[in-house]
Order: structure tokens, then sequence, then C-alpha cells
């Protein structure tokens, strides 16, 4: 319904084209007509619907005749047509004026919005209606006019009570308030009732008077009472405009409750009511109109030509710029644009793939080319081989075709097989360091840049029958002195190893050590409790004279103080070997040393007790103790080079005394077990320590008290260190029978740490009582080492 | 490679071949080639008139040692081309005549044209004649001699030197006839071992080279008068004068700079002193004036020098096993011409031949004494391996007699005449 009362008007135009011809759709009509009725009839005028229908169809054929105006008028204003024409014919004036009220009368109720449009269509159309008249009487629908009888006259009747000032249901049919039809009596407007409580009065009637409320005469007792027995109390619902009880009736209540319960109003209203597709989305084959294309659609238009032609004179001007090309290739973004390759490289790196399966080869084939067939032999072979060592983990086989292959006994076997290797194929990457051992060395120069180094053995010294213990060079380092468990000192020749001077002792000698000042010629040996200075006479013969002289010259002092020591001078016998003086120690001396002046000498004593070290001043023969405590056994002491320092070896420590203030300098941990030797750098900042461990310490006394390194390359137990004077060397002897030589760079910067390289491992000498390497020396100019070992040789590595 | 195109020549008219290529196996030796080259000597010459004679090869101024293939190789020649080899009649090996034995080790030898004079660590020199028989013991010194030299023979007298431990050298006249043997002067000055001397080729000068960093330039003609020496005023005068051995000479001129010992002296020529040292030098000096007049330094230390007139070089004996030949008057680039190397000891001694100008001997701790031509630079001539101790010492004698001392107290003598028989 809706859709045909928009398109309402299209539909008349539609029918005035259509009607000309007759009776083609003359049911499509009669529909419109009857949809058409109900915009200005009321509902309730139904019967005169229907007697209208009847109506028309009856005239219509002398309707075929008539203009469209005509049906028009004939369809829209059939009722009020009739009823004019009953009235009255001459005052149609009137009764035009009179229609339009009357037509909106009829209409009168529902729908508002229609009787809105019609009104306005009425007030275009007075006319019409006149000429509709006429032709409504000529045509004599008396039939019709039976029917509306009913209604003209209450029509009329209405009209009458407007006048009587009843207000009647009607009356308020111009009331926009569509809500409530009842209340028409009272024209208080919508205000609340709750205004009128005070007053007599509940309102106003249309002449403007009021409306006094009814007596209350109904109190609570009243209410319960007519609660109780009026059996229509329960549809009695109290109005406040009116103050009456309005009594519902049954249409009234079962509309309630449908409403109620969400039904329409409306009992005959089908809500299921099939679907009418007007719009279908089929593509008819028929256009909607048979209306030829104008003419203007396929002739080119002259504006737009204009048009065009201004735009492509803008165009040529260059007025226009041609729309710059979108960029249309989407803009993406790099996620992993500013991610580490590296990160990428090592995820990827990490992943294993599963390892995959050999693929099938032709010895896997049904039917296998037959060299790749097993022969006898190599089946037995093949049979007789351990599983995990056979090529193939199944004998090739020939079948004539492949329906008459077995099914594969292993397969659940193989099936298991790959299971496991791709469960127990790793899924990562072990991550190994791989570093190269060499990159964590570090950086060493090649010991063929700090030449020069004794790199071979030049000359062999031969002539002690016993280990040689010790060896000292002389400061021209033209001569050795050896001192040997034979008890014998040896003077060598070094440039040839000749034996120059051999010189018998009383007792095994310990240590021998030449006097560093070469104007004096004089050698400290000591064996048993003795220390001998010994003049080898070899040297200037003014030097070694002179050197007799000197200790020839000791005056005697005045008063006789105790000594520790006894110095002597030697009997004839010996003083014919060379023995200048003679100092006799209460226990064995094991180690003695020359300051570099040459006066003073430091023997250590092998004794638990608190003598353990002592000064001898050869020039004043005097001795002295300087510790007064024992703090552990001496290995070995040594005089600093330049300053008045002392160094004192204890089994695990090295202290260093000022021997002017006469205190304890520093104490430098060797984080060994037993110290075996020390050396004094020229220089005297450096030191280094052998000990029994097969360790070598170096101590930077600037740096620290702790080994400034720890060399570890011999296997065996050291037993004597040596540094170089004036090349950058020191070198280690080791009961492992080698001498290591290594570059020791100590530079005059202090910020420097000194430089220590290995050069070379010099062996020679051959292991005699596991003993190998027992004293190593320098040539005072040459780089050359001397080692003199337990195999009673001196060797000389140049 | 198989066979190699080569060209066989030789200056020797005597044992020319035709100048044609031939084709030899590359691997052959010096004993093939030696072969071949007789085979067409006596194809050209009838078989009466050649006899068979050992060649030796050079190729390329270089003396075949190994196969010709490899030696090419090594020497990087190609084999692409036709090879010229030199070829000489072979050197005769030396052949040793004498063994003389000492009471101690030999420190050193020099020959005259008669005599030998040798000077031990028994703080005596001895004097032999060629068939080592002891001629005169030449005792005096208080310590070892450590060198010695023949000054020039007079008629019956002949002047001698010797230097030893005990800071001295003695100048002595032998007469020969009287077989007498007087000190005439002893030559006091040095502070160290006398290690070194020198005679000058005009036999007035002679030089000494000391422990004591020193060389001194003496007069080598003797005198009766005596050079005055400061005198140690507590030392009785009387006693010096039974110590001393003939009349006390003091040094012309004492020149000083080696900063460490000096182990070798020599003339090259009246003007000129060259000596090696220690300290790794080997200076040169100008007698006249006392100066130094260059110095070749070297790595090692020096041991010995000889050098060679006629072919104006030094060659010098140091620690490091090796015999180098130094050219002492270039100024600039490479002072070391070539180094000989094959010892395996320290080069104790070294000596040029008198004759030929490519031939020198050297003796080495390894108790080796090698015979080498320069021309063959990796391996020597010859080894004389019978000592079996250090060599100490070896002198070349004019007509062919080689010598050596050493440490186990003998001296050996060689006959060496292929270099005189080959000019």
């Amino acid at each position: 319904m809706h859709a045909v009362s928009k398109s309402s008007e299209p539909r008349k135009t539609a029918k005035m084209s259509k009607s000309r011809e007759k009776n083609t759709k003359r049911r499509v009509v009669e529909d419109d007509e009857d949809q058409l009725d109900l915009f200005k009839e009321n509902k309730d005028e139904a019967p005169q619907k229907q007697v209208e229908k009847d109506g028309p169809s009856d005239g219509e054929d002398s309707d075929d005749s008539d203009s469209e105006e005509s049906v028009f008028s004939g369809l829209e204003d059939s009722g009020s047509d009739s009823e004019d024409s009953e009235e009255d014919e001459e005052d149609f004036e009137e009764e035009a004026s009179s229609g339009d009220e009357n037509q909106g009368e009829g209409s009168s109720g529902l729908k508002t919005k229609q009787e809105l449009s019609f009104t306005k269509k009425t007030q275009g159309k007075p006319q019409r209606e006149k000429l509709l008249v006429k032709e409504k009487t000529t045509a004599g629908k008396t039939v019709v006019l039976k029917g509306v009888a009913k209604d003209n006259g209450t029509v009329q009747g209405e009209k009458k009570s407007k006048g009587q000032a009843i207000p009647p249901p009607q009356v308020d049919e111009y009331e926009h308030d569509t809500s409530d039809e009842e209340d028409i009596r009272n024209t208080v407007g919508n205000v609340p009732m709750e205004w009128y409580q005070d007053y007599p009065h509940i309102g106003y009637d249309l002449e403007g008077k009021k409306i006094f409320k009814p007596i209350r005469n109904k109190d609570e007792l009243d209410e319960f009472l007519d609660k109780m027995e009026n059996p229509d109390y329960w549809r009695t619902v109290h109005d406040k405009m009116t103050s009456t009880d309005i009594r519902l009736t049954d249409e009234q209540i079962s509309l309630v409750h449908r409403l109620q319960s969400g039904q329409f109003g409306d009992v005959n209203f089908n809500e299921y009511e099939p679907y009418i597709d007007f719009f279908s989305g089929e593509t008819m084959i028929h256009p909607v109109t048979n209306r030829p294309q104008d003419k203007r659609s396929f002739i080119p238009s002259l504006i737009e030509k204009e048009k065009v032609s201004k735009m492509v004179h803008a165009i040529k001007m260059g007025w226009i710029k041609p729309r710059k090309p979108k960029e249309s290739d989407l803009q993406f973004y790099d996620l992993w644009a500013k991610e580490d390759p590296n990160a990428i490289l090592g995820r990827h790196k990490m992943h294993v793939p599963a390892p995959k399966m050999k693929l099938p080869g032709h010895e896997e084939s049904y039917n296998p080319p037959p060299e790749y067939l097993l022969t006898e032999e190599e089946r037995l072979a093949w049979e007789q081989q351990d599983p995990e060592d056979r090529k193939l983990s199944f004998l090739p086989q020939k079948f004539s075709c492949l329906r008459s292959v077995p099914a594969y006994s292993r397969f659940i076997h193989e099936r298991f097989e790959r299971c496991l290797d791709l469960y127990l194929c790793p899924r990562q990457r072990k991550m190994r360091v791989n570093v190269d051992p060499e990159d964590l060395i570090p950086k060493l120069p090649k010991p063929r840049d700090l030449q020069p180094f004794p790199t071979i053995q030049s000359l062999i010294y031969r002539g002690h029958s016993s280990l040689v213990r010790c060896i000292s060079l002389s400061p021209s380092g033209q001569w050795l002195a050896s001192g040997s468990d034979d008890c014998t000192v040896r003077l060598w020749e070094v440039s040839t190893g000749r034996c120059m001077k051999t010189v018998e002792v009383g007792g095994a000698v310990r240590s021998i050590v030449w006097n560093p000042n070469p104007a004096i010629c004089l050698v400290a040996v000591c064996f048993n409790e003795t220390v001998v200075l010994l003049n080898p006479y070899l040297a200037d013969k003014l030097v070694y004279n002179a050197t007799d002289q000197l200790i020839a010259s000791y005056v005697e002092p005045e008063e006789e103080r105790p000594q520790p020591v006894q110095w002597q001078v030697p009997e004839i016998e010996d003083s014919d070997k060379g023995f200048r003086l003679i100092i006799t120690h209460p226990k064995s001396v094991k180690q003695v040393t020359w300051h570099s002046k040459g006066d003073y000498l430091a023997s250590v004593l092998s004794d638990n007790s608190n003598m353990q070290v002592l000064i001898h001043q050869v020039s004043k023969r005097r001795s002295q103790n300087p510790f007064r405590k024992n703090k552990g056994l001496v290995q070995c002491v040594s005089f600093h080079p330049i300053r008045p320092y002392f160094f004192v070896a204890s089994q695990r420590c090295v202290r260093v005394y000022n021997l002017i203030k006469q205190e304890l300098m520093k104490k430098l941990m060797a984080n060994c077990k037993w110290i075996s030797s020390m050396a004094i750098h020229p220089g005297g900042d450096n030191v280094i320590c052998g000990s029994y461990d097969s360790r070598l310490s170096w101590f930077d006394l600037d740096l620290s008290t702790k080994p400034y390194k720890v060399l570890r390359h011999h296997k065996k137990a050291l037993r004597g260190v040596a540094f170089h004077k004036n090349y950058p060397l020191f070198a280690s002897g080791s009961d492992d029978g080698s001498v290591i030589v290594c570059h020791g760079m100590v530079y005059n910067d202090l910020l420097q740490n000194p430089l220590i390289v290995p050069v070379k491992v010099l062996k020679g000498h051959t292991l005699t009582h596991n003993l190998g390497v027992l004293d190593v020396a320098f040539h005072p100019t040459q780089p050359w080492v001397f080692s003199s070992g337990a195999d009673a040789t001196i060797r000389l590595f140049t | 490679m198989s066979q190699l195109q080569v060209r066989f020549f030789t200056e020797n008219a005597k044992y020319k071949v035709d100048d044609v290529p031939f084709s030899i196996p590359a691997a052959s030796q010096v004993q093939d080639l030696s072969n071949i080259i007789n085979k067409l000597l006596e194809a050209k010459h009838s078989k009466i008139c050649h006899s068979n004679v050992e060649f030796d090869f050079l190729v390329r101024g270089n003396f075949l040692r190994t196969s010709l293939v490899n030696h090419m190789e090594a020497e990087g020649i190609s084999t692409e081309e036709v090879v010229e080899i030199e070829y000489v009649q072979r050197f005769m090996a030396p052949q040793p005549e004498e063994c003389i034995m000492h009471d101690d080790w030999i420190s050193s030898v020099d020959t005259e044209s008669e005599w030998i004079l040798t000077g031990s660590y028994d703080k005596t020199a001895r004097i032999w004649t060629q068939e080592g028989k002891a001629v005169m013991t030449v005792a005096g010194h208080t310590d070892v001699v450590k060198d010695v030299a023949w000054v020039k023979r007079d008629g019956v007298t002949s002047l001698l030197l010797t230097s030893s431990m005990d800071q001295t050298a003695i100048l002595w006249e032998w007469n020969v006839e009287r077989n007498k043997l007087k000190a005439r002067h002893c030559c006091r000055g040095h502070a160290g071992s006398v290690d070194s001397i020198a005679v000058s080729p005009n036999q007035t000068k002679f030089c000494s080279g000391s422990w004591d960093k020193m060389l001194k330039i003496w007069s080598a003609v003797p005198t009766d008068k005596e050079d005055e020496l400061e005198e140690q005023r507590d030392r009785p005068r009387k006693k010096q004068k039974t110590e001393q051995m003939g009349l006390t000479r003091t040094p012309i001129m004492t020149l000083s700079g080696h900063i460490e010992a000096v182990s070798s002296v020599l003339w090259s020529d009246n003007e000129e002193v060259c000596s090696a040292s220690w300290d790794h030098t080997i200076r040169l000096w100008d007698v006249e004036t006392g100066n130094m007049k260059s110095t070749l330094t070297g790595s090692k230390v020096f041991n010995c020098i000889s050098y060679s007139p006629l072919c104006r070089r030094l060659a010098s004996g140091s620690t490091d096993r090796h015999v180098r030949l130094w050219d002492p008057r270039s100024k600039d680039g490479s002072l070391v011409l070539l180094s000989l190397t094959s010892h395996t000891g320290w080069v104790t001694a070294v000596r040029w031949s008198p004759s030929n100008e490519q031939q020198l001997i050297s003796g080495s701790l390894d108790c080796v004494v090698k015979l080498w031509d320069t021309r063959s630079c990796k391996a020597p001539l010859y080894d004389m391996a019978a000592h079996e101790d250090k060599v100490l010492c070896v002198d070349w004698r004019e007509d062919g007699l080689l010598l050596s001392g050493g440490a186990d107290n003998k001296l050996y003598t060689y006959r060496y005449s292929a270099s005189t028989s080959a000019a």
C-alpha cells in the first residue's frame, strides 16, 4: 500500500497512456481506482467502496472516451459527487466549497497526513470538480447514492451539531493530536490535569464554558464496594480529562490484549502476507518506458563542445597541467630494514634443516638393471657384513612386474628409523667459540727480530770430573772460572775452551764469583765453611799485581773487634795456588756474591739460626751480620748494581733492604714454593727468580711486589738464572738439561712494561743423576751464554 | 727433462774440444761430464797422446757439485737454452804429508820457504823442518804463545816474532847455521794478551793486536838500543832484568779504536793495517798517520782475517760459522761479497792462497779444514778432516804446502799442487 501511495502520480500518467486501449488492463485500473479511493475515503466507508467498485465497472464503457481529467475526477470524487447531485444541483458553487469540507469530513479520523495532502489537491482543483458534477449527474449514478445516504445524513447532522455546541467526536478531527480520539469534550489542552485539582472544573468546552467536575461522591469504600460488586470493574477506566469512568468494550479489550502481546492492533492485518517482489533483481528484457530516446541524446552537445575546446585550448597553452600520475605503487614499510643482518644471519645459521632422505636409485627399483643386482659372492659378502657396515641396507631384487613385488618387510623399521632421525636430529647448532688459539697469544715480536741472542752451541769446556756447580766470567770476558764437585776450580780461556789453570780446593765448590771490578783480579770461591779469595793471575799483569798489593797492604787495626768469622792469610802453599784470603765461617757457606764495587762480599750460610747472611768488607777484613732475626731459610742474596740495596731471597719471597737506612724496603712475593736462584737486572729495577717448581718470575720493582710475569717454560726445577749486562737477554738453566734464553727488554720509559719474549731453547747438556744445567752465566760483552751442567761440562752457546 | 743442450769450452788450449752443442742427460754428474770430455779428447787426439784427466765444470762461473739439472735449478738457469759449461782440470786433492806432534795445543803457525814456526800453549814456539823435525824450541814467554811470525831471512840468520798472553811480543834472532837463538827485543806495552802479530810486507815493521783492544806498530829491525820504559819504582830493577828476554822495545804507534779485543791483524800493504775484532768490526788503519781509514761492520765476532793481494779481498772467519769475503776498498754497496758456508763451528783461521786468487783454506772449531774456491760458495773443494780437535790455525805456503794446527796437538801438512799445475 505504501509503495502504491508513493507512486500514485506516475501511476496516473501511466494510466493516461493506457486508458486508450480498451479493456487491456482493466483490472489493474480498477485496482488503482480502488486504492486511490482509499486516500480520500475513510475506512469506515468500506461498504461504499464496494458499491463504487460495482458502479464504475458498469459505467466504464461510457467513460471510455473520457479525457484523463474526467477519469481523475470520476475516481476521486465519486462519493461527494453523488452527494452533491442528491442534495442540490444549483448551488454547486457552495457545494464545491462544502464538498471540500465534506471530503475532509469523509476522511476524518485516522489518516491525517493523507487528508492534508488531499486538501492541497482539492484547493488546486475546484473547477474540475464543477465539471465533474455535471458529468456525474448525466451519468446517473443513482444506485450509488443510496448507500451513501446514510453517511450524508450523519454529515448533515454533524453540521447541525456544530451549531448546537455539543461536542461531537467528529469536532476533534482538526486536532492534530491524534493520540486521543476520545477526549474531545474538554478543550483544556495538553496540560497536566493536576493544575485543576483545586478548581471545581476541569477544563473548558468548545464554547469556553467550564466543565465542572462531576460531584465526587465516591470514596474509598465506594471504590472498594465497586470493585467487589461491579463485575465490569476490571474494564472500567477512569478518564482524568473528563473525570468519568469509561467501560471498555470487548473490542477495545481485545485490542489491548493484542497490543500487550505484541501483535498488530488490526485483527485482519496479516503480517505474513506473501511478499510481492515488485522491483525484482532480474534484468527485464523490456525497458520500463517505451519512450524513444531524445534527439539531444545523440546529437553532440554544443555546450560540451565549447567546454571541451576551451579545455583543449587551455591544455595547449599549458594552463592546465596534466594531473600528476598518482603514485599508485603502494608504500611498503620494510619491517626488517633496520634489523642487524648478522642477527638474521645468526638466526639462519642456527637453523638445522631436517636430514633429507636419500632419493631412491636404480637399485631400489623392482626391476633394476642387471648391473645393480648382486652376484652370489657379493650377496654372501653382504650377508656376512655387519648391518652397520653394509653399503646397501637391502638386497636389490628383480621382479617381473610390479604386481609380484611382496610387501616390504622392513617398512615399519625404516619408518621408525626415519622418525628417529628426525627426532634425534639436532635442532640447533651447537655454539662453539671459534677462536684461533694463535689469536689468544699476545702479539710478541718474532725472535728473529730480536737478535742477537745465543742460538747454537759453540764450545764445550771439558776438564772437570764431576758436576760443575757454578761458573763466573771475568769482567773482561776473556776468562771463565768454574767450580765443581771434584773440589777444583778451573779457569778457562773463553775463546778456545782451553783450561788455563786448575786450582785444587778443599771441598766441593758451591759458589764462585769473579770480582766485578775490572781493576781487581780476584775470584771468590766458597766451599765447605770457607770463602777463599783467589787471585787467578789472569788479567793484566799490572792489575793482578796491584790486587796482590792491595790485599797485602792491609794493616791490622789496633783494637780487635769480635768477628763472626775468621779472616786468615793463607799458608805459603795455598798462597802459591793463588789463595789470598781465607774467610772461615762457622757453618758451611752456600753462596757468595760481590758488590759491584768489588770491596764488599756477601755470603750465605746454610744455617737456620739468625746468622744466615754475612757481609764482608775485604779491604778492612771486617764482617758483619746485618740481620738480627731469622726470616726463613735464605737461598741467595745479591747486591743492587747501583744503589745500596740488598736482595735476600728466602724460600718464598725476596726481601729488599736498604743497607744505608737499614730497613726493609720491599717484599717480593714469588708465588712459588722454593726459590733457587735470583738475578738482578743491570738497571736494578727488575729481578728474576728461578724456583725449584720450574717457574721463573720476573719482578718489576716499580710495578708491584707480585711477579710481573711468570714463565713456565722449563719442565723441571730451575737452578740458575742470569741477566746479560748489555744485551736485553736473560737465561735460565734447569734440571731438564736446557737453557732457555729470553729477550727481556726493559725500557727507560716508566710507563712501558718490560717486553719478555722467549727466544731460544738451548740444549746440549746430558742429564746426569737427574740433574741438568746447574748454572748459567752471560758473557759480559757478547751475546753468549755459558751453562754448567751435571755432566761435568761447561758449554758456550753463541 | 731428460736431455740438456750444452756447449763445452775451456781456456786451456791443451784440452780444447770442438765448439758444438751436445745433448747430454740432465742428471749428469761431474764424473759423467768428465768422461764425456775425455772421450771427446780421445777421439780428437790419438789414444796414446791423451791420458785420462779429471775435469771440473763451471756453469756460469760456479762449480758444478750436484747433478747438472739440480745445479741449474738452484742457480735459476734456464734449461731451454744451450748451456755453456767451462771445464778446467780438476784440482788435485791435497795430499797429507806430515803430522808433527806437539806437547800442547798449537795456537799458531807460520811458514817460511824452509822452516815451519809454530806457537804452542806450552808457552814455547818451535821451529820445524818441512819434514817434521824439530829444529829449535823458542822458549822465553811466561805464558801461552798466541801468535808467531817470520820476519825475514837474512843469510844464515832469520828474524822471527812470537807474541804471547804474557802481554809481550819477542823478536828473536835465529842463527840457522849454529842453530842459536837469541831474543833481541821484548816488545812491551800491551795490557792484555797479544793475540795476533803481523809483519809488514817490507819487513821493517810489525803490528800486534791485543786483548786490550789496542793495535801497536813496532819496528821489526833489531837494534842494540833499549827503549826507555817507564819503570815501576817499587820493583827492583835487577829482578826485572833477569826476567826480561832481550832489550825492551816500545811501540812506534798505538792504534786505538776498537771497543773489544783485537783478534787478528794483517798488513794489506806497507802503509795499511787491517784488524779484526770482537766488536764485530774490521778496521783499516793508515800506519803513516795512525788514523782509522774505514770500518767494515759485521754482525758477529771476527776471529781471523786474511788478505789476498791477488784479488784484493779480505776473508774473515767469524763465530757464526761463515767465511765471508769483503772488499776493503769499496765504500758503498754490499761490503760482503760472498759467504762461504759449510763449517759447523766458529771459523778460527782463514788463509788465502798466495798463488791462486780464488782459493783459500779455513779452519774451524768443528775440527775440519776446508779448501775453498770462491766459485763454489756452498760447498768447499775439499775437506781435510784429519784433526781430532779444534783447529786453531792454518797456513798456506806459496809452493802449495798447507798447514793446520789445532787443539789435538798436531800440525798437519798437506801438499796441494793442483793450483800450480792447472795454471
